[in-house]
């Protein structure tokens, strides 16, 4: 509790939240954040699970679109923070952020996880189906981390 | 024009549509799961392919390639985001169309951005043949990204521009 009001009352926190300027800036580079990272992501997940851009290898289009998705992490997670350090006593106890929170970090992993193996999966004859499940399942992940995102002002009334 | 508009919200807000959203407890955040979900495809690949074009970041694909790559699904981000849009819309829209924030982007930003998108995705089978891009591909795609920045403004805009009640 001592610093999440410690967190609140931060001058830097109180200006960047203040004004309509800042305070929707954090919103758009949030925004434009969680895209980059769900777009960069689900389109290498699609690609792994055989359903997206046949004509390229899965490896080629890996290593051009994933250095967006931390690009876009690192958007969203600076202006998330940002934003939660305004209400951070609200959020303390809010356990659908803290969820999608978890959500997020899981997230985070299995995109790693992809990232990691696509070269591997790749030099095989075909694309092993735990490979397309691991790729679905970190598909899963962002779409609930959005779902959640859009649940915390929905139903508890914070943010 | 203004009062077929006008008519066209008054419909679409009265309908079962818009209505079921508002009264379901449950409906509104998949609606907008729905609208975000289709952006994070539809924009998130749009950035990747105007930053390809503008020659930032890797160059394992040409910006051809990138463009074929992305197509289908870049396609089907912006069905289901308008789907989601249009159920967010129809919750509210008398209200929206009477909000400067959500006309503008409505009538002049995304109509732009999707003639520039469409365009570049023409003109890339051209000018994304080789690693390194054209100078005009690269106006090109920072053209399209500013449009794109824009719209997403223009739209956390909307709630600052509300009018008070």
């Amino acid at each position: 509790m001592g610093f999440s009001l410690w967190l609140q009352r931060n001058a830097f926190v109180v200006w960047v939240n203040g004004s309509v300027v800042t305070a929707s800036s954090l919103e758009i580079i949030h925004y434009v954040g969680f895209f980059m990272v769900v777009g960069a992501t689900a389109i290498m997940d699609l690609r792994v699970m055989g359903v997206a851009a046949k004509r390229q290898s899965a490896t080629q289009l890996a290593e051009q679109v994933f250095p967006w998705m931390w690009t876009g992490l690192v958007l969203a997670t600076i202006s998330g923070f940002l934003m939660y350090a305004s209400d951070a006593t609200e959020y303390l106890h809010n356990s659908i952020f803290h969820q999608k929170l978890y959500l997020c970090a899981l997230g985070i992993i299995f995109a790693v996880i992809v990232r990691r193996n696509v070269p591997k999966w790749d030099k095989l004859p075909a694309i092993p189906g735990g490979a397309k499940f691991i790729a679905l399942v970190s598909l899963v992940l962002w779409v609930a981390t959005i779902l959640w995102g859009v649940d915390v002002p929905a139903l508890t009334g914070v943010g | 024009m203004h009062q077929f508009i006008i008519s066209f919200a008054r419909w679409v807000q009265g309908t079962h549509l818009g209505v079921g959203i508002l009264e379901s407890t449950w409906a509104f955040p998949y609606v907008q799961l729905t609208h975000f979900t289709g952006l994070s495809l539809f924009i998130g690949t749009n950035l990747a392919l105007d930053l390809r074009m503008m020659g930032i970041g890797n160059k394992n694909q040409t910006a051809a390639q990138l463009s074929d790559s992305v197509f289908a699904w870049n396609w089907v981000g912006f069905v289901i985001a308008i789907t989601g849009g249009f159920m967010l819309f129809s919750t509210a829209a008398l209200t929206y169309v009477a909000n400067p924030s959500f006309d503008v982007k409505l009538s002049m930003l995304i109509p732009t951005a999707l003639i520039v998108h469409i365009f570049n995705q023409q003109k890339v089978r051209t000018w994304g043949q080789t690693p390194e891009t054209p100078g005009i591909a690269k106006l090109a795609g920072l053209v399209e990204l500013l449009l794109w920045l824009s719209v997403v403004s223009a739209a956390v805009l909307i709630p600052y521009f509300a009018a008070e009640p």
